[in-house]
């Protein structure tokens, strides 16, 4: 089997074959999917036995198992990343055993029938974020419109342009209107000369001055002197923080009020 | 040592739920008097306080001062298993550290459940100086917030000199709810200034309804925007109170 043969899937293999497969997916730690008939022993801080039955078994890149039976989002049997694996047959059953050293323990999951074998190296860069959305981060400056500059107004948001929609649209202390461009990750060019092309739509629908700010949690490399050319101005600010004043708007904390009337 | 016998089960089975509104796991301090107990919700927005002193209970027996902490939602299915003209005992076995509940009225049966580490956590009581402070029935208080959890998740509070008003706005729908000094339900009512707050309704519609079990009559207490304190005046002696903060206005 080449390798590039190994960067996928297959069916209904024997259990000889599924060995060959599985050694090859874990030498080379690709995220690998057994799916077929199986029963899983446990030996460790406690032992546990499951009978046979037909379930999902994930070995991932970096060393952890899981087993899930068909229903639940709970696997029924697990092991955290690190562990090392021994892949054997004998007769017409395979056994997949992974073992950890530190606490000592292993499962050894065994298959008779095998119908499905995936082996695939992923890319997954994505970010899971927990914080504000970029939309939070509008809302918060809706509800706060002091984060962004003192004696901000918001008057409107998602306005329409001509360019596109400007995040939050309002007035500064000095009476000139400000066209918000919202970032929730580090600013590059690209929201910089966006933000250049709403203001230009703006200017041309109003006689009053108009100023372009950037917010984001930080900016990329060079933007700030692209802000300067543009005549655009920057406000760090934190989804975290936008995310703190949402969850404030609506109940209050007992600790607040522990130190009252001191 | 601790053991602790009630003739009427029904107490501390509605006692114990008022409680678990707040808190999935209860640290009460036990001393020769009697128990108590404060805690916050797990997402620090309410707080019970809890007294009962020994003359509670139809026995008690505690040599020395602990403190114990339980699976107080395991301990209410326990307790649900009650009925009518039973008797309930506590006993702790600080060997196993194991609580024995026994329930028994035409049969015996006898219950063991872990206790838990207890956390050491001192809850401060709120700083905060009343305005508005008015005796309500129970009954008056749980109908008047289930009328206002019809339509909203929050309600205002509204009281004067003259009378209280609950103001719902919900999505669609809204609801006026006023109660007038010297009415059925409301049997008191001081109010230095006009007060206004709002309050989260899932709060205060599981704690009024488990507390209206145990009390007839609540005192209430608040200020323009402050924690509201609720008071369930016990039968018998003993303390039952919680706090509640404040929603903020997002006009």
């Amino acid at each position: 089997m080449s390798s590039r043969k190994l960067l996928g899937a297959v069916e209904n293999p024997t259990v000889e074959e599924a060995a060959e497969f599985i050694k090859k997916a874990l030498s080379k730690r690709k995220a690998l999917v057994i799916v077929g008939n199986c029963w899983v022993e446990y030996k460790g801080r406690a032992s546990s036995k499951l009978k046979p039955g037909e379930r999902i078994v994930m070995i991932k890149e970096d060393g952890s198992v899981l087993v899930h039976r068909p229903t639940g989002y709970e696997p029924v049997n697990w092991q955290p990343p690190g562990c090392l694996f021994q892949t054997s047959t004998s007769d017409g059953v395979l056994e997949v055993r992974a073992v950890r050293r530190k606490p000592s323990e292993s499962v050894r999951v065994f298959f008779d029938r095998v119908y499905l074998l995936s082996a695939y190296s992923l890319v997954d860069n994505g970010e899971f974020s927990l914080y504000a959305s970029e939309e939070d981060m509008q809302r918060a400056i809706l509800v706060e419109p002091e984060i962004v500059e003192s004696g901000f107004k918001p008057i409107t948001y998602e306005k329409k342009v001509e360019s596109g929609f400007v995040d939050v649209y309002g007035i500064d202390t000095d009476g000139k209107l400000v066209v918000v461009e919202i970032k929730r990750k580090t600013a590059g060019r690209d929201a910089a000369l966006q933000l250049a092309r709403y203001v230009d739509s703006v200017r041309l629908t109003v006689s009053r001055e108009v100023r372009g700010l950037l917010v984001a949690p930080r900016l990329a490399k060079g933007v700030q002197r692209v802000l300067v050319t543009l005549g655009l101005d920057f406000k760090a600010l934190d989804p975290r923080r936008c995310a703190e004043i949402l969850s404030r708007s609506e109940t209050r904390r007992l600790e607040e009020f522990f130190g009252e009337n001191e | 040592m601790f053991k602790a016998k009630m003739a009427d089960a029904k107490l501390l089975k509605d006692m114990i739920s008022a409680i678990a509104t707040l808190i999935d796991e209860a640290t009460f301090d036990i001393n020769s008097d009697g128990i108590k107990l404060r805690a916050m919700d797990p997402s620090r927005v309410a707080m019970v306080d809890f007294e009962w002193p020994k003359t509670v209970f139809d026995e008690y027996a505690c040599s020395e001062p602990m403190r114990m902490c339980i699976n107080i939602s395991e301990m209410l299915k326990l307790l649900r298993r009650t009925g009518k003209d039973e008797s309930v005992e506590l006993s702790l076995d600080e060997k196993t550290g194991r609580l024995q509940l026994t329930i028994t009225g035409k049969y015996v049966r006898s219950f063991d459940m872990p206790t838990l580490e207890a956390v050491e956590e001192e809850v401060p009581t709120p700083k905060v100086t009343f305005n508005v402070k008015l005796k309500i029935t129970t009954d008056g208080l749980s109908q008047a917030i289930e009328d206002a959890n019809l339509v909203s998740d929050h309600v205002r509070f509204e009281i004067d000199k003259e009378k209280m008003v609950m103001r719902a706005a919900g999505d669609i729908m809204g609801a006026t709810i006023e109660i007038k000094k010297g009415s059925d339900a409301l049997l008191d009512l001081e109010a230095k200034e006009a007060s206004k707050a709002t309050f989260s309704l899932s709060y205060l519609s599981d704690i009024v309804k488990a507390a209206a079990a145990t009390s007839e009559v609540a005192t209430i207490e608040f200020s323009t925007d402050m924690p509201i304190h609720l008071d369930f005046q016990q039968p018998k002696e003993g303390k039952l109170t919680f706090y509640l903060a404040p929603r903020i206005e997002v006009e």
